[in-house]
Parts: C-alpha cells; sequence; structure tokens
C-alpha cells in the first residue's frame, strides 16, 4: 500500500471514530452517548456471537462439524457482498467529502481503493465476530491442531475482500451505466433493487438446482449442500481446504486472488471515478419550470411530503429503506399468481404445513418485510446538517416527530393491506378474517412506526460524514431492527402453532390488542421525548 | 518577475445530460501576480468553471492548464501547486481542526517545523488558535471557513482557488485574507476566486471575468472594465445588455 493510501485510510478512520470524539468534545451529553453507543454495539456483538456458536454446537451435535469451515466462509462472504453493495453507493460513489478529497494532490484510484479498505475495516469486526465464534464451536468438536486457530484467524481477515470487491465492482457497473442517464439516481436505484432482489430469489434457483442432483432430504444433506457450495465458491472451498488439510496453496491462492483482484478492480474503477462522481453529484438546473398552481398542506403532511422527498432523492435511503415494502408487494403478487400453497412448498421444503395452517400467521409474514426498516429510525437523524432548517421553523417537535411518523404509515400500510390481501385472497379467508387481518396489519404498521421513532429519537445522531452510517450502521436502526425481526421470526411460529389450538379471530383480536397497546405505548414515549429534547 | 500563465481555461464546455450548457466556450488566463476575479449570477457558470479547474468535475470538450500542465492529462502535477476552497467547505466533522490541518499537511509532504511554523502563523492571523484542538462539528461556520483557509495555504500554493471565499468570514478575517492574497500575488502566485461581493471584487481584483449563462461576457483588467464607474454599474449593464 502506497503512503497516499494509508494517510487517507488513516484520516477518514479517525474522521468516523467514537474514540475521537469522546476524547476531543467538551459536550458531556455526547460523551455519555459514545459510551451508550458503544454498550449497544457490544449487545448486538454478544448477540452475533450466541447466534453463530449456537449454529456451530448445532453443527457439532448433528454430527456434521466438518461443514463449517466451509458454512463459515460462504455466511462471512454472503455478508461482505450484500452490505457491501448497499453500502457502495454512499461510500464509494457519491460521498460527502469528495470536492474536498479530490482537489487533493490524490489520484482517483487511491481514493476509490481508501474508500474501499475503509468499508472493509469498518465491517470487518463483524466478520471476525462470526467467524471466531464458529472457530470456538469448530474447536471444541472437531479438535484440531493449534496452527488451525491463528490461519483460521488470518484467513478471515482475507475472506471478505474478494465478495467486497465483486460487491464494489458490480456497485461501480450500476454507478458507470446509470451516469450516462438524465436520471442517474432514479436508474441507479432502480438496478440496485432489481439486482437485491435477483440475489433473493438466487436462493431458490440454487436449491433448484441442487434438487436435480437428487439430493437426499437428509441431514447429510445439510452437509453435502455445504460442501457443494464450496465447490461453487471457489474462496470458501479454498478456506477449506486451508483448515481442513492443511492446505498451503490454498491459503497462498486465497491470498493471492484476493490481493490480485483488489488492483485489478481499482486500477479499473480509478478511471471512471471522476466521470461517475461527477455525473452523481453535478446536476445542471433545467431552468424551465412555470409556475403553477401551488397546493397548500397541513403542517404534519408537509413534513411528510418532505420525508417522502428525502426517501425518494437517495439511492442508499430507498435501497434500505423502501425494501420491505418492496419485498411485500412481490410477496403479495407471487402469492396471488403462483399461489401460496407453492410457496410454502418451496420455503419449508415439504415441511407439513399448508395455507389454512399459516392463516393466522398472515400479518406477521407480511410484516417481516414491512418491519424490516422503518423510516422514522433514521429520519431523525438523516436531518443531519440540516437540523436547523426544521428547528428555525415554528414546528414543535411533536409535529415534526407526527409528520414522520405520518409518512412512515402512509409508505407501510398500503404495501402492508395489498400484501395481506393478495395473501388472504391466495388462502381463501373468509371475509372477517380478511378485515381484521387488515386491521391488525394496520396495526403493526404503527407499532413498527412509532418504536421505530423511538429508536430514532433516543440514538438521533446529526454529525454524520456519510448517511449510510445513519441508514445502514447507526445504533438506531439496529436497535430498531434486530429485536424487531428476531421477535417477529418468533411470532410467525408461535401463531402457526396457537392456530392449531385456538380459534384464528380470538388470536387475531389478541396480537391486534397487544400491538395496539405497544403502538399507544411507544407513540406516548416518542411525545415524552418530544418534549425532553 | 516575469509574468506566466498560472491557469489558462481554453474552450471549456460542460454540460449535465446533453441539456444546455453550464459553462459554455469559457477562455482566460490567469498570470501570477493577478488576483482574478469572477463574477455572475447565481447558477452562471462560475462553480462549474472552478470544479473543473480543480481537477473535481470531469470534462471533455477543451483544455485547461494550470502552471503549463494540463488538467486532464496530468492532474496529480496541477494538484500539487493548487489550493481550492469550496463555498461550504466540507470537512471531517469528528476530526480537530489540528487533526484535520496535520491530514492535509502530510499530503503535501509537509516537514514538522515547516507545518508548524505555518499553522501557527496563519492560525494566529485568522485568530483560531485556541480552538485548533477542539472538533470541527464544534466549530461555527466561519471557524470552519477558517481551517479551510489555514488547509489551503499550508502548502504555500501557486494558485489558490477560490470559491467565494468571503461568506461566513468576520470583517478581521475578511481582511487577513486579502492581505494574505496580496502578499502571495507579490510572491508570484496567483489567485482566481469568484464572489458576489462586487465592491470587494472591485478594490481587491486587478482582472474580472464577468460570466453569464455559462459564458463570458466580458473580461479584462479592472482599469477596462470600469472606465471610471463602479464594477457594479458596469455588470449591471452588461447583464442589462444581454438580456
Amino acid at each position: 500500500m502506497n503512503n497516499d493510501l494509508i494517510l487517507l485510510l488513516r484520516t477518514l478512520l479517525k474522521s468516523t471514530s467514537l474514540i475521537n470524539i469522546r476524547r476531543y468534545t467538551h459536550d458531556q451529553k455526547k460523551k455519555r452517548k459514545v459510551i451508550l453507543s458503544y454498550v449497544g454495539l457490544g449487545c448486538l456483538y454478544a448477540m452475533l456471537i450466541g447466534y453463530s456458536l449456537a449454529l456451530c454446537i448445532g453443527y457439532g451435535a448433528m454430527g456434521i462439524i466438518d461443514s463449517v469451515p466451509v458454512f463459515c466462509a460462504i455466511t462471512v462472504s454472503t455478508l461482505a457482498f450484500f452490505f457491501t453493495f448497499l453500502k457502495t453507493n454512499g461510500y464509494l460513489f457519491n460521498f460527502r467529502e469528495y470536492d474536498m478529497l479530490m482537489s487533493l494532490p490524490f489520484e482517483s484510484k487511491t481514493v476509490a481503493a481508501a474508500k474501499f479498505l475503509y468499508m472493509y475495516c469498518k465491517s470487518l469486526p463483524w466478520y471476525l465476530s462470526i467467524s471466531v465464534a464458529m472457530m470456538v464451536g469448530y474447536g471444541i468438536y472437531a479438535k484440531p491442531s493449534v496452527p488451525v486457530y491463528p490461519v483460521w484467524i488470518v484467513l478471515t481477515l482475507i475472506l471478505p475482500v474478494i465478495p467486497m470487491l465483486a460487491a464494489a465492482f458490480l456497485g461501480f457497473l450500476i454507478a458507470r451505466f446509470s451516469a450516462g442517464f438524465k436520471k442517474t439516481n432514479l436508474v441507479q436505484t432502480i438496478l440496485t433493487i432489481i439486482f437485491v432482489l435477483f440475489c433473493f430469489s438466487l436462493r431458490f434457483i440454487i436449491e433448484d438446482l441442487f434438487r436435480e442432483d437428487k439430493m437426499e432430504q437428509t441431514l447429510n444433506q445439510i452437509s453435502d449442500a455445504t460442501k457443494q457450495a464450496g465447490g461453487i465458491y471457489l474462496p470458501a472451498g479454498w478456506f477449506d481446504d486451508v483448515i481442513v488439510k492443511g492446505s498451503v496453496s490454498s491459503a497462498l491462492l486465497l491470498a493471492g486472488v484476493s490481493l490480485i483482484l483488489f488492483a485489478a478492480v481499482f486500477a479499473i474503477v480509478g478511471r471512471s471515478y471522476r466521470n461517475i462522481n461527477s455525473a452523481l453529484k453535478s446536476h445542471a438546473a433545467a431552468g424551465h419550470y412555470k409556475m403553477t398552481v401551488q397546493k397548500k398542506r397541513s403542517v404534519c403532511m408537509a413534513i411528510a411530503h418532505k420525508e417522502f422527498k428525502r426517501l425518494t432523492g437517495s439511492t442508499a435511503y430507498m435501497v434500505n429503506g423502501a425494501m420491505g415494502e418492496i419485498l411485500a408487494l412481490i410477496l403479495g403478487l407471487l402469492t396471488l399468481v403462483v399461489g401460496l400453497d407453492t410457496i410454502i412448498e418451496k420455503v419449508t421444503e415439504g415441511a407439513p404445513i399448508d395455507a389454512a395452517m399459516l392463516q393466522p400467521a398472515i400479518p406477521f409474514i407480511i410484516y417481516f418485510c414491512i418491519g424490516m426498516v422503518a423510516t422514522t429510525a433514521c429520519s431523525p437523524s438523516l436531518e443531519g446538517k440540516n437540523y436547523w432548517i426544521v428547528q428555525s421553523l415554528p414546528i414543535s417537535k411533536r409535529t415534526l416527530y407526527q409528520g414522520k411518523m405520518l409518512f412512515n404509515m402512509l409508505l407501510s400500510v398500503p404495501f402492508m393491506s395489498f400484501g395481506i390481501l393478495c395473501m388472504c385472497i391466495s388462502a381463501k379467508v373468509p371475509a372477517l378474517n380478511t378485515l381484521l387481518y387488515l386491521i391488525q396489519g394496520v396495526t403493526l404498521c404503527a407499532f413498527s412506526t412509532a418504536w421505530g421513532c423511538v429508536c430514532g429519537i433516543k440514538h438521533m445522531r446529526l454529525d454524520w460524514e456519510n448517511e449510510i452510517e445513519v441508514i445502514k450502521q447507526s445504533a438506531a436502526v439496529a436497535i430498531y431492527m434486530l429485536p424487531n425481526m428476531f421477535v417477529t421470526m418468533g411470532l410467525v411460529v408461535l401463531v402457526v402453532f396457537l392456530g392449531t389450538k385456538l380459534d384464528h379471530v380470538v388470536l387475531v383480536l389478541i396480537f391486534t390488542l397487544v400491538y395496539g397497546a405497544l403502538a399507544v405505548l411507544s407513540y406516548l414515549r416518542v411525545m415524552a421525548l418530544a418534549r425532553e429534547n | 518577475m516575469s509574468e506566466k500563465a498560472m491557469l489558462e481555461i481554453r474552450n471549456y464546455s460542460k454540460s449535465y445530460g446533453g441539456e444546455k450548457k453550464a459553462a459554455d466556450n469559457v477562455s482566460l488566463q490567469v498570470m501570477s501576480g493577478d488576483i482574478y476575479g469572477f463574477i455572475g449570477h447565481n447558477g452562471a457558470g462560475k462553480s462549474t468553471t472552478i470544479r473543473a479547474v480543480v481537477g473535481v468535475l470531469d470534462f471533455t470538450e477543451g483544455e485547461i492548464y494550470i502552471d503549463g500542465h494540463s488538467v486532464k492529462n496530468e492532474p496529480m502535477e496541477c494538484k500539487k501547486v493548487t489550493a481550492y476552497i469550496p463555498d461550504n467547505p466540507d470537512l471531517y466533522e469528528n476530526l480537530t481542526g489540528i487533526q484535520y490541518l496535520n491530514f492535509v499537511a502530510d499530503v503535501f509532504d509537509i516537514g514538522a517545523a515547516e507545518r508548524e511554523e505555518r499553522i501557527r502563523r496563519y492560525a494566529d492571523a485568522f485568530e483560531i488558535t485556541a480552538a485548533l484542538g477542539d472538533l470541527i462539528s464544534s466549530y461555527s461556520h466561519g471557524m470552519k471557513q477558517k481551517v479551510a483557509l489555514i488547509s489551503a495555504l499550508i502548502h504555500e500554493p501557486k494558485l489558490l482557488v477560490l470559491d467565494e471565499p468571503f461568506v461566513g468570514l468576520d470583517p478581521k478575517a475578511t481582511f487577513k485574507l486579502k492581505e494574505i492574497m496580496h502578499e502571495m500575488c507579490e510572491k508570484g502566485a496567483a489567485v482566481f476566486f469568484s464572489t458576489h461581493v462586487l465592491d470587494v471584487a472591485e478594490k481587491l481584483c486587478n482582472k474580472v471575468a464577468i460570466i453569464r449563462q455559462g459564458k463570458i461576457i466580458d473580461s479584462g483588467t479592472m482599469e477596462e472594465m470600469t472606465e471610471g464607474h463602479s464594477l457594479e454599474e458596469v455588470f449591471l449593464e452588461v447583464e442589462q445588455d444581454e438580456q
């Protein structure tokens, strides 16, 4: 690495380091927030480590511990690919301090490579915690020789590089292609969403390929599938070879290919870097607006409209913030076209579940998509440097947050209702139950909106360098999303189980009341926080 | 001291998405010792031109040379002798002022003793020394502008390019900046800056160019341009003629 690259990377890391903030700020509230962020992060790391370790113990108990190295490599690589892909626009391209950096004597490829390595350094602790937890699990059951442990850790540092480079390069291609269009951001958003959806469906395509090989539906199948994945994705296979067989050549191959790809990708990206960023960051005023009749909106509606424009104006925000709604829409359409039974069969791989059993869980299934992200969890922080605008206007905090919540409701309720309706039609749910599910869906949206807002206000951070820090990496989003996701997954299972014992109407009424109460409590908390701030 | 072209823009054009040109066949020359003002309405094409000069904005039509080097073909050579301050500088908010200045000094490979002397000199001049240990996020707009100015001056550039440099500066800092501009030009450097404050431009600049809808509509020495009138009168008259 050249000196410029190291210097820039070091500065980028320092400029977003919580330690630096805590060390130099005189604001006690900010210092406390830094400590709280560390506590929050610690909890998330603990959850991740616990989950990874539990998975390995499960593998060990089932006698398929040999699959763990490939499984670990696949998990780390998949996460690295997705997280990088979703962050490319915002970190690699179209970032705020572009003008400042590019006016300094840095080569374009140095800036691009530093931004990539910054993403790598920031996400490495997550991958390391997953990998080290799996290494511990593997160690307990497989009892490998001592050198395997340091080799495992060192290779984990290399493992995310190839998928991250692939994701960055793909993001580059999308940005390069979009740069040729007048509506650059729109094209980039659409292409990114299409690609993410393609990746979601990839799982089923791969499984179909495996099925053609007539693999048996046994525990060993997991082991075979993992090994097969290692054969398809070569770096995972190399990792496995190093850990299980002690192959030095595979270790060198992994390191060598990562290094060569790194140099190649940034030689290519560097050539078009200025061109792409010029297209993404520079917009000429069309200058042909003609004054027409203007609409008057209520204050709340005006804030909600502002939120809508904020969402659609940023590829990163749109891809992350509205992904749940798009998934709900697609799921709804799929159930109408393909039928709920076919989808259940595909997802559960022949488990004894049918559409009738799944009926009471319909609102939770759609909510699993919709509730993934609430715009209210990040929108308070997204005000960033523009916070002065709403602060200086005669708007109370209460109204401001009501406007933000209104937008999330306006965004989520139509998609939630559409998804539920489609599923109910496909599952032939009676009219009364359909109506109750719709009410429950709205209640879930209300809870998601208000709870997201609580997290968003409590962990509001305005001094971000890059909106991705708020949209993808903020404490507010993590604290909202992770528990919400796990609880919803659990509730789907619980509701299906209870549905076999209780009347569906009773069940839906109970959960509507519970979530309604939680929504009201969260809303009251938002109002209280609005008074405090 | 022999005059040398520090900045030469030849037939530079830039359009966004094939629509109307944000900069249309712009040509001008800034010689060493010049303080060159670039004036025009909002959206006239000043920032589009300035961003191309400093190598931030990609362009295909025309050529830009800094100290004899092509911005297109030798961007690094150009950047090494140029300093740029945008109208609203985006600094790393979570670094302290001194950390940021050290970062820029490292980029330009400035020795420890030299950087200490220069930072001290300019920070004292702009009365910001005491705040250098604080996070930039705690600074006012003017303080950020001062740190950006110091970072621009720290490597003693041959060409100083500024986009609306006086916005947010207090009167004393404004005076100091003008003084520094004169000092730089006496040593053979050049300053190219955009401004809306025509009084300042009139008193400070020896040359000026007026841009309108991407085209240079008038340019020359201040004496040639004004001929006994104020720059404000000239600007308004030229603008009216073009409409």
